[in-house]
């Protein structure tokens, strides 16, 4: 049993009263103290009355599949769903049952992770609940923010009609649920691989091969189908040619995502890991049904990789990947290029979503990869204007690391990569066209 | 573009600009905003908001007593305000009746300089301040109004009284029994006084907090209902535990007396029995009874009792 701040004012001034009565030989004053205590007494006496467990047994929790069994309170919960995207809603159900015969007012607290916004009903009631009486709960969050998130513990607290005494306790019943980063809508990535993987697919790479769309014109060589000919090309230049497509395959692609500490620079909803990971979620979203096969690599104080593959199933390991991303430690790029080079078709797109940020390796390691003929786009929120708009960074500070961010940009467009300076009102399909050159 | 940028001393970062330089990637921003930035004043949004209370917030308010803006009152909030003023009417009336001027320090000042007329004006004055203070309190629903008036309440009854119930007007009656079935009346006053008033602001909260969607109460009805019948009975059992404490003087004699009569009538006329000190000893009496109950673990079991026959 707990007191509250005004029982223990009541019990102070009772004992203050009761002494100054006695030393001032004042019945007054002792009639007022003797009544305070017996006040305060009934209430404790009743408050245990009613108590939930006050028995002082350890109760043990038994788990069931419907919830977690109690002495006499029992709750259940059921969430919507345990996977949605930002800005996506849950709605919660909490039963809770009285299996005691006693009726009860409980306080009752469902408590939902601090970023979770109460959207609609509360998470908070307070109750009569009757013997052998069951009732439910309902409220709905909203998940602002991706990651992995848990609801729970229920906190049940009995407590004396004038609030003076309160028994409280956890009921321990958790529910986790995941927040996937929010998508955008593509259209065209502009992004092709060069290199043909050995199965033909629904995309077309740049190289001539059997497809749809075409590619070239050439001259006729013994053997080709007559279906090839472009008769109108033979009338103009004289000489038989023959249409050539562009080879319809499969790709691979790999998405580098920064998530040192650097990239959480900026405000909680509003920083360059915010953005990679739902730039990422959504390329993944894209290249998959491309039918592309899609790898994920995250580095920050370590380096996590999941391995190429297509499909929904991939869809879905990347964005938990992506969800439980966290900002932490400073590997730089060059050690996570040296350890993924070995394993990736040579050729093959790489997107890095990075802020570009306290990483001496960046131009070494894009040199690299250029060298070895790999595609290399870099989608760079700049969380210089997350903290400019913020107003975190003051105007000459703003000016002149922008102008050396520029510099570090220009020098990687010097070594052949498609790079977008990302400000944070500009939509990802913009921002690739950007980096494309469109 | 170098020229436009001023930094100082050892932040001057213009021979970035001035040829060509090579680097391999971008200084650590967070660096650079170190040193380029003229002042190290801490972003506005990263420092909360602190309000540090005066010393007369601290006494009066501050962390001791916040100042809560409510909803207006709905039902409950406007019976318990009703019901406050009530209370304190009465108990200012009793206040007035069972609080003389003689015995207190501001009487005996008064005396000592010579104006017995200033202790009355003082004692008067402190009886209307805690009247209007709680009228105030109650109505405004302002907590420091109403702990001005409780300590206004609780002062004016500090006196010497010399183990003797006094009135302050000669009209009331003489009789022990009765004279202390007045004084526990006025205690459970005072008391229901201190408990409407905080259940004012209580249910004030509480309905602030229903009404923003904060809280949502199921059944406030049976809640209400639950806290009216505790008005009703905790100041009954308050009061007869508290007259069995007051009347102990008589309690003793009684049962002593059936074993003998000659130690009973002893013990009735005892002046310490009848004093203050016999009040300590009712009280010593009647809650050790209470801390067995509470021992023993008898509301518990009381509880268990309920369940098994309800079962």
């Amino acid at each position: 049993m707990a007191w509250s701040r005004k029982s223990a004012m009541f019990a102070a001034l009772a004992i203050a009263l009761y002494l100054l009565g006695l030393v001032l030989r004042n019945q007054q004053l002792v009639t007022v103290a003797v009544v305070l205590l017996s006040f305060l007494t009934y209430a404790a006496f009743r408050t245990t009355h009613a108590d939930v467990a006050s028995s002082g047994r350890r109760l043990e929790d038994a788990e069931a599949d419907a919830g977690i069994q109690l002495q006499s309170i029992v709750a259940m919960r059921k969430l919507s769903s345990a996977r949605v995207f930002e800005d996506g809603e849950i709605d919660v159900v909490l039963r809770i049952q009285n299996r005691s015969n006693l009726s009860k007012v409980l306080e009752v607290r469902d408590r939902v992770p601090e970023v979770m916004r109460i959207k609609k009903g509360a998470n908070y009631v307070l109750m009569e609940l009757g013997g052998r009486k069951e009732t439910e709960i309902s409220y709905t969050i909203e998940a602002p923010l991706r990651g992995f998130y848990t609801i729970g513990p229920v906190c049940v607290r009995v407590q004396d009609a004038f609030g003076l005494f309160h028994n409280e306790r956890e009921i321990h019943l958790y529910d986790d649920f995941l927040v996937f980063p929010k998508m955008e809508d593509i259209k065209d990535a502009l992004i092709k691989s060069r290199v043909p993987k050995i199965f033909t697919g629904a995309v077309n790479i740049r190289n001539p091969g059997e497809g749809t769309n075409f590619y070239n014109l050439r001259e006729y060589i013994p053997g080709d189908p007559m279906k090839k000919v472009n008769w109108k090309a033979w009338a103009r230049s004289g000489k038989m040619m023959v249409n050539e497509f562009e080879r319809d395959a499969v790709s691979d692609i790999i998405l580098i995502i920064d998530s040192r500490s650097v990239s959480e620079t900026g405000p909680v909803s509003r920083n360059s890991l915010v953005y990679s990971t739902r730039a990422a979620a959504s390329l993944a979203q894209y290249f998959l049904s491309r039918r592309d096969s899609v790898g994920l690599v995250t580095y920050g104080d370590e380096i996590v990789s999941i391995d190429r593959d297509t499909g929904k199933k991939q869809l879905y390991v990347i964005l938990t990947k992506l969800a439980g991303a966290m900002a932490k430690g400073n590997t730089p790029l060059k050690v996570v290029t040296n350890r993924i080079l070995p394993h990736i078709n040579r050729g093959s797109p790489i997107i890095i979503l990075s802020p570009l940020e306290d990483d001496p390796t960046i131009m070494d390691a894009v040199r690299d990869l250029r060298a070895r003929n790999f595609d290399v786009t870099i989608l760079s929120p700049s969380s210089l204007e997350f903290e400019f708009d913020a107003r975190r960074l003051d105007r000459t500070g703003y000016e002149v690391l922008k102008t050396e961010r520029d510099i570090l940009i220009s020098e990687l467009r010097g070594l052949g990569a498609n790079v977008m300076d990302w400000e944070p009102d500009m939509m990802l399909v913009t921002a690739l066209a950007g980096a494309r050159g469109f | 573009m170098a020229d436009e940028i001023k930094t100082e001393g050892a932040s001057d970062t213009s021979h970035l600009y001035e040829s060509k330089v090579i680097r391999s990637s971008a200084p650590s921003r967070k660096k650079a905003a170190g040193r380029l930035k003229s002042s190290t004043e801490i972003p506005r949004d990263a420092i909360p908001e602190i309000h540090v209370p005066s010393w007369i917030e601290s006494f009066f308010g501050g962390p001791i007593v916040a100042t809560t803006k409510f909803l207006p009152a709905n039902n409950t909030v406007s019976m318990l305000q009703m019901s406050s003023a009530v209370v304190l009417f009465a108990l200012s009336l009793l206040t007035l009746a069972f609080t003389p001027v003689s015995g207190t320090a501001w009487f005996a000042i008064a005396n000592l300089i010579g104006i017995p007329i200033i202790g009355g004006i003082i004692h008067i004055l402190i009886m209307v301040v805690g009247a209007i203070g709680g009228f105030y309190g109650i109505f405004q629903r302002d907590q420091r109004a109403l702990l001005v008036s409780y300590v206004a309440m609780l002062v004016v009854t500090l006196r010497f009284a010399g183990s003797k119930v006094e009135f302050g007007f000669s009209f009331l009656p003489e009789g022990e029994i009765l004279q202390k079935i007045l004084l526990i009346a006025y205690a459970v006053f005072l008391v229901m006084y201190f408990e409407l008033t905080s259940g004012i602001i209580r249910f004030s909260m509480l309905d602030t907090s229903i009404r923003t969607g904060e809280v949502y109460v199921m059944g406030e009805g049976k809640i209400i209902r639950q806290y009216h019948q505790a008005l009703a009975i905790t100041p009954i059992v308050a009061a007869l535990v508290a007259l069995l404490t007051l009347l102990i003087n008589l309690i003793v004699p009684g049962i002593v007396g059936i074993f003998d009569s000659v130690q009973a009538a002893r013990l009735s006329e005892s002046v310490e029995l009848t004093s203050v000190y016999g009040v300590a000893m009712g009280t010593a009496f009647v809650f050790t009874i209470v801390a067995a109950a509470f021992a023993i673990n008898l509301p518990l079991r009381i509880q268990q009792m309920q369940e098994s026959r309800n079962n």
